[in-house]
Parts: structure tokens; C-alpha cells; sequence
């Protein structure tokens, strides 16, 4: 009969212990949760960064696009040699609009440029080019 | 007899009764000598509408009335008011040997009066009786017929009653318990509800993970990940930085300069700009230093240069 005795004491020493209890499981879920949102952000954004630079560097489309250089310019200006994924190009005799046309191109095209080399012979151009993809 | 029907020894508790010594917890039943009672027509549907009106219907009858708690039922069309005292009511079990401990319910006998069709003889000389409606204690010898009365049982047992509430003993009142006890419920279960959301937003980042695991089955091994991005993020930003540098140089040319020369690979650049004139070939170098091109300088026939690493 302690209990009935003391059942408004007891009410309270019961929401105390809940209180205690709720305290625990929440600081317990924080730190453990917080540890692994911030490695699993990590993961997810370090994941998320690979897919961008696979989808730009490892595009299969590159090929395509590094092949439209050639047409740029009147085939005469042009010495093209590509092998694989690899191209050495050489362009004589461009006028600054050309140029400017080409550089332009080779700047938005997601290829490792190996060389890039201008020559003004006046007032034309020559351009060496050597890129990977 | 049904398992929750209350089963408890029903002990009548008069002014006059003996000393007890109970070995087990037995519910009371008051007898008028303990509570004031008041029956109002009242329009009103609910109990709780009724009970707050409860303190003003015993204006000037009690004689504390900060000490007393009310108790409110509807009895046909009519409101049953009881005040009591429980702390008097406590005291006076105390000295008939009835520890608060041993106390199960609080009944008033005006809730049985259905019970009170026959007087019941409480000890020698009291009887409880049912005048208009109202139990009322009398003495026995006021009864017409002294034979036909009987005793008290659990028979007599109404359906609710009141506690003690731990009277004796506690150091704190219900009310104030129930109070703390609330407010630290609340709290608790604010606490659980912060908790889980943690445990849940560790479990949406987890899915996404899996979720691109899944769509993804080559670059399982983290390991693999790190190495493939560690490869791209070195060439990503030195790619950037080559066409960064030739938008930069680009931006240079104004009236007066011609690009002579550009040399770039992988390591670095050298740029040869043609100028008119001197004056344009100092602008030039201001500008390119302004840019950021610490090895820029003038040579013969108004040539800028400019070599960097990358």
C-alpha cells in the first residue's frame, strides 16, 4: 500500500523518469545521428561531384564534338590527325574570325588540352593543337 | 461477481463508530455527517459545465471553503452537489485507526440512494435513511419499525467514488502532480519527437546513398570513387584554369595590341602581345599585372610578354 500512500510522488518521480528517459534517447539519436548525416552528406555530395565529372570529362559524345573542329575551317587550312582519343590538329592561314571562332570552340569542349600554340604571320594565323579526351 | 466489479469490504463511517483495526484496504462509504448536499435543476448537460458552478451553489454553508472539493453527478432531472473536506475527512479516519494506506474509494452515501429503501443500522444507535429523496442519518430509535433494517455491504457499493489522493502523506497535492507531471510528459515527449527526427533525417541520407549505390553498381567500392574523383578533380581544375587564363588574356586585347605569339601545355604559358606604340604597351603591362601576371614585361619594338605557370 506505498504506493497509494505516496502515489502523487510517485506520479512525478514517473514523468521525471520519462523526461530522463526521452533526454537520453534524443541526445543518443543526435549524436550518432550527426556523425553519420555529416559522413553520409559527405558521401552523398562527394558521389554526386564524381557523376558530374564523369558525365563531363568521360562524355561519349566528345568525339563527335571534337570531330566538328575539322569543319570549322575550309578543309585547306586544315592538317587533321586523330588517333583514338587523341588529336593533333594544325590550322594555317586563319583570319582573326577564324581564330576567334576556333578558340572559342576548343575552350567549351570538355578535352584535356595538351598544346595550344598561336602564331600571327601578318595578319594571318597559324594554330597547333593537341588535346585528349 | 465480475473481475472489475469493486469487491472491497463497503465500511459505513459515522461520528459515533468504534475504533478500527482494518488488515485490508476497504472502501468508505460517508455518511451525511461529512459532506453538505445540494440538488439544483440546473440547464445544463455536462457534469464538468455543472461542477464549475459547484463553489458558488454553497455560499456562506461551509466553513472552509478554500479546503473543500465538490463532488457533482446528475440524479434524474436534478444536479447532485456534494462539498466535503477531505482533510477533514482524512483526519477523522485517522483517529479510527484507518491509515490513508488502507483506504481503497470515498463513496457519499446520498450516491446509493437507491441502496436506502430500508434504514441500515449503523452501530447501536444510528440508522440511515431515505427522506424525499435524501439519505439522511437518524437515530434508531426514531424508526417506526425497529426490525426491518439492514446492515451495510458491498452491495451498497456506487459505481464512482472519490480518493484520498495520498492525504496523509504527500508532500504535494494531486492537482500540483498531475500539473508537474504534465508539463514533464510534454517535455518528454517533445524530446522523443526531436530524437526520432534526427533518427529519421540519418535514415533519408542513408537511402539516398543506397539509392545511388543502386543506379550506380560500378562505383560500389568507395574506394574506387575516391580514386575516379581524385583523377577528375585534378584535371577538372587544371582544365579550368587554362581556359580561365586564355578568356583572361583574351580580355587584354584592346586597340593597339595584336596577339604576336601563345604558347600553352601543360605546365604553362607564354603570350607575346604586338603593340602600336609605347604608351599602349604600358597599358598593357598595367592591365596584365592588375590581372594577376607578376612576369610580364616590355620588350624591344613595343612587345609585351608575359610567361607563367599554370
Amino acid at each position: 500500500m506505498m504506493f497509494k500512500r505516496y502515489q502523487n510522488e510517485l506520479i512525478v518521480a514517473f514523468s521525471v523518469l520519462l523526461l530522463i528517459l526521452a533526454l537520453a534517447y534524443r541526445s543518443a539519436a543526435f549524436s550518432s545521428s550527426a556523425e553519420s548525416i555529416s559522413m553520409g552528406k559527405q558521401e552523398v555530395s562527394e558521389f554526386k561531384e564524381l557523376l558530374v565529372f564523369k558525365k563531363r570529362w568521360l562524355d561519349k559524345k566528345t568525339s563527335k564534338r571534337v570531330a566538328k573542329l575539322e569543319k570549322l575551317v575550309p578543309a585547306s587550312k586544315v592538317t587533321w590527325k586523330k588517333k583514338g582519343k587523341k588529336l593533333t590538329a594544325r590550322y594555317k592561314d586563319l583570319t582573326p574570325k577564324e581564330l576567334n571562332k576556333l578558340i572559342t570552340s576548343i575552350l567549351n569542349m570538355a578535352v584535356q588540352i595538351q598544346v595550344l600554340e598561336i602564331s600571327n604571320h601578318n595578319g594571318s594565323y597559324t594554330v597547333e593543337f593537341k588535346c585528349k579526351w | 461477481m465480475s473481475f472489475w466489479e469493486n469487491s472491497k469490504t463497503l465500511l459505513p463511517v459515522y461520528k459515533n463508530m468504534a475504533q478500527q483495526t482494518l488488515a485490508e484496504t476497504v472502501n468508505i462509504m460517508l455518511t451525511p455527517q461529512f459532506y453538505i448536499l445540494k440538488k439544483v435543476t440546473l440547464p445544463v448537460q455536462y457534469a464538468f459545465q455543472a461542477k464549475k458552478v459547484a463553489a458558488s451553489m454553497f455560499d456562506g454553508l461551509l466553513e472552509h471553503p478554500q479546503n473543500s472539493d465538490y463532488l457533482v453527478y446528475k440524479e434524474n432531472d436534478d444536479w447532485v452537489f456534494i462539498a466535503y473536506d477531505l482533510k477533514e475527512i482524512s483526519h477523522f479516519l485517522s483517529t479510527k485507526g484507518i491509515s490513508a494506506d488502507k483506504v481503497g474509494k470515498i463513496f457519499f452515501a446520498q450516491q446509493a440512494l437507491s441502496s436506502f429503501s430500508t434504514p441500515v443500522r449503523l452501530g447501536s444507535k444510528d440508522a440511515l435513511v431515505s427522506m424525499d429523496d435524501t439519505v439522511v442519518l437518524v437515530p434508531q430509535s426514531a424508526l417506526e419499525d425497529n426490525s426491518k433494517t439492514v446492515l451495510m455491504d458491498e452491495g451498497f457499493t456506487p459505481k464512482n467514488g472519490i480518493s484520498l489522493h495520498g492525504a496523509f502523506n504527500s508532500f504535494i497535492s494531486q492537482k500540483q502532480a498531475l500539473g508537474i507531471a504534465a508539463l514533464f510528459t510534454l517535455f518528454a515527449f517533445a524530446f522523443f519527437a526531436e530524437g526520432w527526427r534526427y533518427s529519421q533525417s540519418s535514415q533519408n541520407t542513408k537511402a539516398e546513398i543506397t539509392a545511388l549505390l543502386e543506379e550506380y553498381p560500378t562505383l560500389q567500392s568507395a574506394y574506387t570513387r575516391q580514386s575516379i574523383a581524385a583523377k577528375y578533380r585534378n584535371i577538372d581544375k587544371n582544365e579550368r584554369k587554362k581556359r580561365d587564363t586564355v578568356k583572361t588574356l583574351a580580355g587584354m586585347i584592346f586597340k593597339g595590341v595584336k596577339v604576336d605569339t601563345f604558347k600553352m601545355n601543360e605546365k604553362g604559358f607564354a603570350v607575346r602581345f604586338k603593340c602600336t606604340d609605347a604608351k599602349v604597351a604600358k597599358h598593357l603591362r598595367e592591365l596584365a599585372k592588375k590581372e594577376g601576371f607578376p612576369s610580364v614585361k616590355t620588350l624591344t619594338g613595343n612587345i609585351v610578354s608575359i610567361e607563367e605557370k599554370l
